[in-house]
């Protein structure tokens, strides 16, 4: 049985320029101990997808739906403010895109570490306190004990990050949403966030749930890829066999836009032409269809559904098949 | 240029620099201004707040036009008088406690509610006809709608007839001075006791001749007063015989220092003349003084008591005798273009309301003076400190600010450091006493520059709002100082008052727009602060600080004159809300940072 | 820290000599001095009520020992052998044959003879008057503090609320309406009309809390204001997220994560709110005839009573300089961010 099963989840903003659908009819599960990648461009609903598991879509303007949400043999959309907040930070904890902001400038590292234990585990403060030391020790920062005095804004961005991973990591939940945890680091510090969260998941069997726009990590990271485009997925595959053979115009032109660094620059990307729809307006049919180099005149009666396509892979594109292996993973 | 730098990025010819910052320069500028005027109309709140302030601050400024009663004549009353929505009041009076016997012809005016800045003929009259009659011909002499009261004569049974009509300049009589030939010296020195310091009084003494040599003779004088500002004087002369259209004399000079003393006795080419101190003052004086003197003689005017005697004196009416002409005044008078505006509004007002005027719609004050009309006219007197004040600060701040900030190193520290520390000092205590020590030169200020107590107070306040604008001017400079267009202007050859004022000005305009709205409310704040403490304006003018004077005086405990705190205060909060809520539209509105968005 | 504290004592020390210096050389320009321009004096009173004040010295010796802190009246006393000393031994002693207060500058905390109240000196009047003031001033503060933060955050929670709405207007007219208009309203209302307070007077803590509440209105509605933006952006922040996301419970976040953010702007707003509570309370004195060092600035300046209106200014100018200090230093215990060197 999957850790995590989400059944059709969707999440509107009602907002004063129109209802904007920022998920719309996402489904997935999620085995123990696997890692998911979720990918797509900025503003396809990827951070949504993960908040609305947590419970944390703003109310108003956020109106959260699903057939189902279900968390082992939870269901997160029935549970009471009270249960839920005793899930969130303990069972399922999150990881935000920037250790900058992320992190209260104004409280010290370990009261940040130590108010989650004291919630979630009722440790006493000096208890909280060694654990807080072992979960930084845990993520590799050299002297935390000094560290858990600090603020901050006294330490470097990847120790922020690493600190944020702690704090995620505290209670060994179940699961982890990290939401782009290295977008905002620079490539070494990158890789070695990344090996971290490896050899962490492996120690504690986390279920990682990968939030990235970047197709690299996720090569290297997950098990399984979902592709996000305008709050639909377009297409979910293992990675392997993602990457050798897309089955959506959309992940095609995604691997397209990876910058190679072997090769010659000056060739021209294969990026995807226009820009992301707007989601209070988007056009009928095929979400990705004023983009897309495939399209037939069949795209544009309704949104595809997602097709299921064996091997536990299935694409929402009405010409997958046109897409074929025309290359045979030439790369 | 292309020398230096053989990148092609370099290369642009400099017409066509020119030309481009010219564009640059035009798009900049009109989308600025009607950008903000776009978003500040769609912001509610302050598009009415600009309307409310439009309209409260005309009706302010035509005051004297306005139909309402006088906001300075006081009545005799017992307390404040309750609001009444009477449409109009009847321009004769209506609250004297007893028409008859017990009010005489020099205290019945004090309970009078109607018209206050008139002229009131009084005559003798047999009965009601030939009061009628008289009536008619004050109507006819003046050229205006009268309005008749008779009472009882305090003497005899006849009547006493009050023919009241509007006030207008040349109504009260006016002395107008004219030069004489006749001139001389006057010889001054002061008297004192022997042995003590102070003198116990001053001798002036005149010499008065006609260019053809001939003395002034003391016999034609009856009397004499004094009025005297710092060094100059003028000694008033009576006639001993009464000559019609001509006054006192006046005897003008200026003192080389000032006296310990008025003068207590003046003497006429050696002769004491009538109402002086009798002193010693024979034998040489020591330190006295003499000064060039001149003898002007007093011309008055035809007013309108004379035009009726005269009228009356040409063609007499059967019964009715002049007695004499009250002039009872209902305003202040301003000096200068104001002065001549507010005449031209009350000629209007007259021409085109007549006697009209509405009833107490706001009650009336403790001393029976119209709270509307004291609103109106506090409003006015409130706004333009606002407004005048705030230019001064205006003023300096940006003159300071912009100097630092163009500057820029040393100075500019140092500037700002001052400024520092003047924020550091709580500003009202060094105010207040700034104003109490400049009250101690008032004459001499008013005299020598002609700054009077209001002027005074402009300036002080001005002195003192102009910290934040001078950080605020100094910032935009130092920021615009470095941006590119003005290093374009630079690098066409624009000198730098072209810069100036095409390029920094304006862009410092919007800002400085902004401070000024927030400035006005924060200086008429202010202004009501040191009135309520009796610093500021003084009465009778009023100022919505004395008009909350008015206010917290009012309340006790037995009664609670509401009108007195509601209607100032609802006026007051209107305008400074109106003021700030306007303030703040503007600041989104000139934002940069919003520019171009809704 | 310690070159924060120096430096800020350096401009202390420049500002507050600015201050006495500007005021002094203001106070002895003005033409007669305080003495003239009522009935004239007997000669010899005069000289000795000069003598008294030391008016009869050249000005830069009057400022010396306005200054302090030695006390040139009694070195002249001490010089009394020679000649002109049994001169000035006579002068020492005021008008009546009492020996003169020893004034020994405002640099030893004495701000010398009042002026105008013959046998007091400005520090027992200051003495008398300012725990008035300063109860005046805590109560009000007090006030506004309460009332504003939890307006602040009332408003902020529920943004476009009612309760937002009706506390957005009230701050705006609290901000617009000067504090003797607020003043009469809440004296009709709360002695009038429904008596819970006492009229005005003075004596007990009921007499002080309409006072302090009229003065404290005005500052409440600035740190209504501005709580309620700093919590917005304080709640908006991205670590408030990180917050829910542990399991926190929402009024955790609040008070443990959003509000030391959120006051910052008010803690900043203390230095100016103490001058403004100052400044407020000549007036609210006034209306309430609470006989606190307010009132008594405004008739030592209205009366010429120079010493005590420069001794209040410099008082309270040295007052609000050291809270905006203390201010400061607060702020970077609340912020770790800031440091006091950084100025
Ligand atoms: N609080 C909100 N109110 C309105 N729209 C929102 C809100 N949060 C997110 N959205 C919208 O949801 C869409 C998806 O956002 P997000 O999930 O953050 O994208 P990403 O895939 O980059 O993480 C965006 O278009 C954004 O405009
Ligand atoms: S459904 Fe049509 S438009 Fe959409 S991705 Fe497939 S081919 Fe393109
Ligand atoms: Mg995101």
């Amino acid at each position: 049985m999957p850790i995590l099963d989400v059944q059709n989840l969707r999440v509107r903003f009602e907002t004063h320029h129109g209802v904007v659908r920022a998920v719309d009819g996402v489904s997935f599960s999620l085995e123990e101990g696997e890692t998911l990648g979720l990918v797509g461009e900025s503003g396809s609903g990827k951070s949504v997808t993960n908040l609305a598991l947590m419970g944390l879509i703003p109310s108003p303007p956020g109106v959260v739906e699903a057939d189902a949400l279900r968390f082992e043999d939870r269901d997160l959309l029935a549970l009471s403010d009270e249960e839920l907040r005793g899930v969130r930070g303990n069972e399922i904890s999150m990881i935000f895109q920037d250790p900058m902001t992320s992190l209260n400038p104004l409280l010290t590292v370990g009261r940040q570490l130590t108010e989650v234990l004291e919630v979630h585990e009722r440790l006493s403060r000096r208890e909280a306190r060694k654990r807080a030391a072992a979960g930084l020790a845990d993520v590799g920062i050299p002297e935390p004990e000094r560290r858990l005095d600090q603020y901050p804004h006294e330490l470097s961005g990847g120790m922020r990050q690493r600190v944020m991973i702690a704090m995620g990591l505290l209670c060994r939940p179940k699961i982890l949403l990290a939401d782009e945890p290295t977008t905002a680091l620079d490539v070494t510090i990158q890789a070695q966030i990344l090996e971290l969260m490896q050899k962490l998941q492996r120690e504690y069997g986390t279920a990682i749930i990968l939030v990235t726009h970047d197709l690299g990590v996720v090569a290297g990271m997950s098990d399984r890829v979902n592709v996000m485009y305008a709050g639909r997925l377009a297409e979910t595959a293992g990675a392997v066999e993602l990457f050798d053979d897309p089955r959506h115009p959309y992940t095609r032109g995604l691997l397209g836009s990876v910058p190679r660094l072997s090769g010659d620059t000056d060739a021209d990307l294969d990026s995807i032409k226009g820009s992301p729809p707007d989601l209070a307006d988007l056009p009928a049919g095929c979400a990705f269809r004023p983009r897309c180099s495939f399209e037939t005149e069949r795209c544009a009666a309704e949104p595809p559904p997602l097709f299921d396509l064996g091997g536990g892979r299935s694409s929402a594109c009405l010409e997958r098949d046109a897409l074929g292996q025309p290359e045979g993973g030439a790369r | 240029m292309s020398d230096a730098h053989q990148d092609s990025r370099w290369s642009i010819d400099e017409a066509e620099l020119a030309r481009l910052t010219k564009e640059a320069r035009q798009f900049k500028g009109e989308s600025l201004w009607s950008d903000a005027w776009r978003r500040l109309r769609r912001n509610r709140a302050a598009f009415l707040a600009l309307l409310f302030l439009a309209a409260f601050g005309g009706v302010s400024l035509l005051a004297p036009f306005l139909p309402i009663p006088s906001p300075k004549a006081i009545s005799l009353r017992d307390e404040p008088g309750t609001p009444e929505w009477l449409w109009s009041v009847p321009a004769a009076p209506t609250k004297a406690p007893d028409r008859g016997a017990a009010t005489t012809r020099s205290t019945r005016n004090l309970w009078n509610d109607g018209w206050r800045h008139r002229s009131t003929v009084i005559l003798a009259a047999d009965d009601e006809g030939a009061a009628e009659k008289a009536r008619a011909r004050v109507e006819e002499t003046s050229g205006r709608g009268a309005i008749l009261e008779t009472y009882p004569a305090d003497e005899g049974d006849g009547l006493e007839v009050y023919a009241s009509v509007p006030m207008l300049e040349g109504d009260a009589p006016e002395v107008d001075y004219r030069a004489t030939d006749f001139g001389g010296t006057a010889t001054c020195w002061d008297v004192s006791t022997a042995g003590a310091d102070e003198p116990v009084g001053a001798v002036h003494s005149l010499r008065l001749q006609s260019a053809d040599g001939t003395d002034f003779d003391a016999a034609q004088v009856s009397g004499w007063s004094v009025e005297a500002r710092g060094r100059s004087v003028r000694l008033f002369l009576g006639r001993a015989e009464a000559r019609p259209g001509l006054g006192d004399w006046v005897v003008a000079y200026r003192l080389a220092a000032e006296l310990g003393s008025l003068p207590t006795a003046v003497l006429l080419d050696g002769t004491l003349l009538p109402g002086s101190a009798e002193v010693a003052w024979e034998g040489t004086p020591r330190g006295a003084q003499t000064v060039d003197a001149e003898l002007l003689e007093g011309v008055e005017a035809m007013d309108l008591g004379r035009q009726v005697a005269a009228s009356l004196a040409a063609s007499p009416i059967e019964g009715v005798t002049y007695l004499e002409t009250r002039h009872e005044d209902g305003y202040w008078e301003f000096k200068g273009l104001v002065g001549a505006m507010d005449r031209a509004l009350r000629r209007a007002r007259i021409a085109t309301f007549g006697l009209w005027q509405t009833g107490n719609w706001m009650g009336t004050d403790g001393q029976g003076r119209d709270l509307l009309a004291r609103i109106v006219w506090g409003s006015r007197t409130s706004i333009i400190v606002g407004i005048i004040a705030s230019l001064c600060s205006l003023l300096i701040g940006v003159l300071y600010g912009a100097f630092s900030g163009y500057m820029g190193g040393r100075i500019d520290n140092l500037m700002m450091r001052i400024v520092d520390v003047l924020y550091s000092i709580p500003f009202i205590f060094v105010v207040i006493f700034l104003i109490t020590v400049v009250n101690e030169y008032r004459t001499e200020l008013e005299d020598q520059f002609g700054i009077d107590r209001e002027k005074i107070f402009f300036l002080v306040i001005g002195a003192i709002y102009w910290l934040t604008m001078a950080r605020v001017v100094r910032g935009q400079v130092l920021s615009l100082k470095n941006t590119e267009f003005i290093e374009a202007a630079r690098v066409i050859g624009a000198s730098t008052t072209r810069i100036l004022l095409s390029h920094v000005v304006p862009n410092v305009l919007s800002i400085v727009i902004v401070y000024l709205t927030l400035t006005i409310p924060a200086v008429m704040l202010f202004e009501a602060f040191l009135s309520f403490l009796g610093l500021g304006i003084e009465p009778p003018k009023v100022s919505w600080g004395l008009l909350a004077v008015d206010g917290t005086q009012a309340i006790n405990p037995i009664k609670i004159y509401w009108w007195l705190v509601v209607f100032p205060a609802g006026a007051m909060g209107s305008t400074l809300l109106a003021l700030n809520i306007l303030g703040d539209g503007l600041r989104d509105a000139l934002d940069p940072k919003l520019r171009g968005k809704n | 820290m310690l070159r924060f504290l120096a430096r800020r004592f350096l401009w202390f020390v420049i500002t507050v000599s600015t201050v006495m210096t500007v005021s002094f050389f203001l106070m002895h320009s003005v033409k007669g001095g305080p003495f003239d321009g009522e009935r004239k004096l007997d000669p010899v009173i005069e000289a000795n009520i000069k003598a008294r004040y030391h008016l009869d010295w050249p000005l830069w010796r009057q400022y010396l020992q306005y200054v302090g802190p030695f006390n040139l009246d009694d070195q002249r006393a001490l010089a009394a052998f020679d000649e002109e000393g049994g001169f000035a031994l006579w002068r020492s002693e005021g008008a009546d044959g009492e020996p003169t207060r020893a004034f020994g500058g405002v640099l030893t905390g004495d701000f010398g003879p009042s002026f105008r109240y013959k046998d007091f000196t400005v520090n027992d009047i200051l003495e008398e008057s300012l725990p008035i003031s300063a109860l005046l001033g805590v109560l009000s503060m007090m006030f506004a503090i309460a009332l504003g933060v939890s307006a602040g955050i009332a408003s902020a929670l529920r943004p476009g609320s009612g309760i937002d709405l009706t506390l957005r207007i009230a701050a705006t007219g609290g901000i617009a309406l000067p504090n003797f208009v607020i003043a009469s309203f809440l004296v009709i209302l709360l002695v009038f009309l429904i008596p819970l307070l006492p009229v005005a007077g003075w004596g007990t803590i009921q007499h002080m809390l309409l006072p302090g509440l009229c003065l404290g209105l005005v500052f409440a509605a600035y740190i209504a204001r501005l709580t309620r933006t700093g919590m917005l952006e304080t709640l908006s922040a991205d670590y408030i997220r990180t917050a829910h996301a542990k399991g926190l419970a929402p009024r955790t976040v609040v008070m443990r994560h959003a509000l030391k953010g959120g006051l910052l702007p008010v803690v900043s707003y203390l230095g100016p709110a103490t001058a403004g509570i100052l400044t407020g309370s000549l007036v609210i004195e006034k209306i309430f005839f609470i006989p606190g060092t307010g009132s008594h600035f405004i008739n030592a300046a209205t009366n010429r009573d120079y010493t005590l209106a420069m001794g209040v200014t410099i008082l309270f100018t040295v007052l609000v300089y050291t809270l905006n200090t203390v201010v400061d230093m607060a702020y970077t215990l609340l912020d770790p961010r800031i440091t006091l060197e950084d100025e």
